[in-house]
């Protein structure tokens, strides 16, 4: 591949789903680099959570500070957003966002794959998130919940249009909902790896690039952290408005 | 579109979807694993932590109150205690000044006793003086008397 150009760049192939265990054939049961890393999240998740704060300690140590930081600032999140009764949800939500987050901050380690960059990944949360909130919305408030449609404090005559307007932006939710977070982790990396290229092309000037990547890679320790709440403040957002729609 | 043959992607390997299916599969596991870690181990030990430091701080907070109490039940006693004590003092303080008075009184009974017995003297002495000198007024004027006698009778 050398011969093909001078800068031997391909800032996507980092994203390529590979099947490590099988060969080149990828079914849809095989084991690939994607679930790998999946596993190594859930390995440190488990870490943190359960061995970190294994001695119940009353002052917690490092890891339990961790541990405990993360989990009372996610439900203080959903109490805050979704009131009390959001907090029956708390599992799932608490959940998606430790998955989010630590494939995000996974993700950076070089080497490493960031199944959170894959829009069948976000979009599938995404959706299930939206399914979700849509039947709580009804079963929690019967037909009343398509009154998030109908803005009852606008002007009657610009109602019709508003719920227009409502209802494309309630579909249009777990698109954004996904591509925010994958296009994020995407772009991310993308540059990462196009700078890196340079480096690899540059020889003594690389010191520029090399420069560029530690920035750039500054600048993605802070999106990672942030698309993880924002995936998961958002999840709340679309909670409350199931939960409450008259507002 | 699969592009693992040559190891190199061909546009975007996220909009390959031969591999949505594997993608999926593996991550409804990873998220059913990851949800029974979460609810059946990180919640209840967390939520064990936290009871258990609530119960910690209510248990200080509750002693921190029974100290309060103790405290201000001291305080009433600290200030019972005076009040007994002031009121020994002025007790004492009453006690003390009628038993000056009395013996002001008394000492001022015999200074006076002592004083009229001191006035009857000099009133007896002043008496005798008065006695002695109406006698030898008598005499001076009887004394007189006859050299006036004496006189006119010789200018006759």
């Amino acid at each position: 591949m050398e011969k093909q150009s001078a800068f031997n760049i391909h800032p996507m192939d980092q994203f390529i789903i590979d099947p490590i265990l099988t060969g080149d054939s990828l079914e849809w049961y095989s084991f690939t680099n994607q679930a790998l890393w999946m596993l190594i999240s859930l390995v440190s998740i488990s870490f943190v959570f359960i061995y970190g704060s294994r001695k119940h300690q009353l002052v917690p140590g490092r890891l339990q500070s961790i541990a405990e930081l993360m989990y009372f600032f996610i439900r203080d999140m959903i109490i805050d957003i979704a009131g009390q009764e959001g907090l029956r949800y708390f599992p799932y939500i608490f959940t998606l966002f430790i998955l989010i987050l630590f494939g995000n901050v996974l993700g950076l380690l070089p080497y490493s794959f960031t199944y959170t960059s894959h829009i069948a990944v976000t979009g599938f949360l995404a959706l299930s998130v939206f399914i979700a909130v849509t039947i709580i919305g009804f079963v929690k408030n019967g037909i009343g919940f398509l009154s998030l449609f109908w803005i009852s404090s606008a002007p009657l005559a610009l109602r019709p249009i508003l719920l227009i307007i409502e209802v494309i932006s309630y579909f249009v939710r777990p698109v954004s909902h996904s591509i925010r977070l994958a296009g994020n982790m995407m772009a991310g990396h993308a540059v990462i790896k196009v700078f890196a290229g340079f480096a690899g092309a540059l020889g003594l000037g690389a010191i520029a690039p090399i420069f560029a990547i530690t920035a750039v890679y500054g600048l993605e320790m802070l999106v990672v952290v942030i698309q993880a709440y924002v995936f998961t403040i958002l999840t709340c957002v679309y909670l409350n408005d199931a939960l409450h729609p008259g507002h | 579109m699969a592009s693992n043959s040559d190891n190199s992607a061909v546009g975007m390997p996220q909009l390959d979807f031969s591999t949505f299916p594997n993608q999926i599969f593996w991550l409804v596991v990873f998220c059913v694993v990851l949800f029974a870690i979460v609810k059946f181990f990180i919640i209840p030990r967390m939520e064990d932590i936290f009871a258990n430091r609530r119960k910690i701080i209510d248990g200080n907070i509750a002693k921190a109150e029974e100290i309060r109490l103790r405290v201000s039940e001291i305080e009433k006693q600290i200030e019972e205690e005076l009040q007994k004590a002031k009121s020994q003092c002025d007790e004492i303080m009453n006690a003390s000044g009628n038993n000056i008075k009395e013996q002001m009184a008394l000492a001022l009974e015999d200074s006076k006793i002592a004083t009229t017995q001191l006035i009857n003297e000099a009133e007896g002495r002043l008496k005798e003086l008065r006695d002695g000198s109406e006698a030898a007024i008598e005499k001076i004027s009887e004394e007189l008397a006859s050299v006036i006698i004496s006189k006119i009778s010789r200018g006759k």
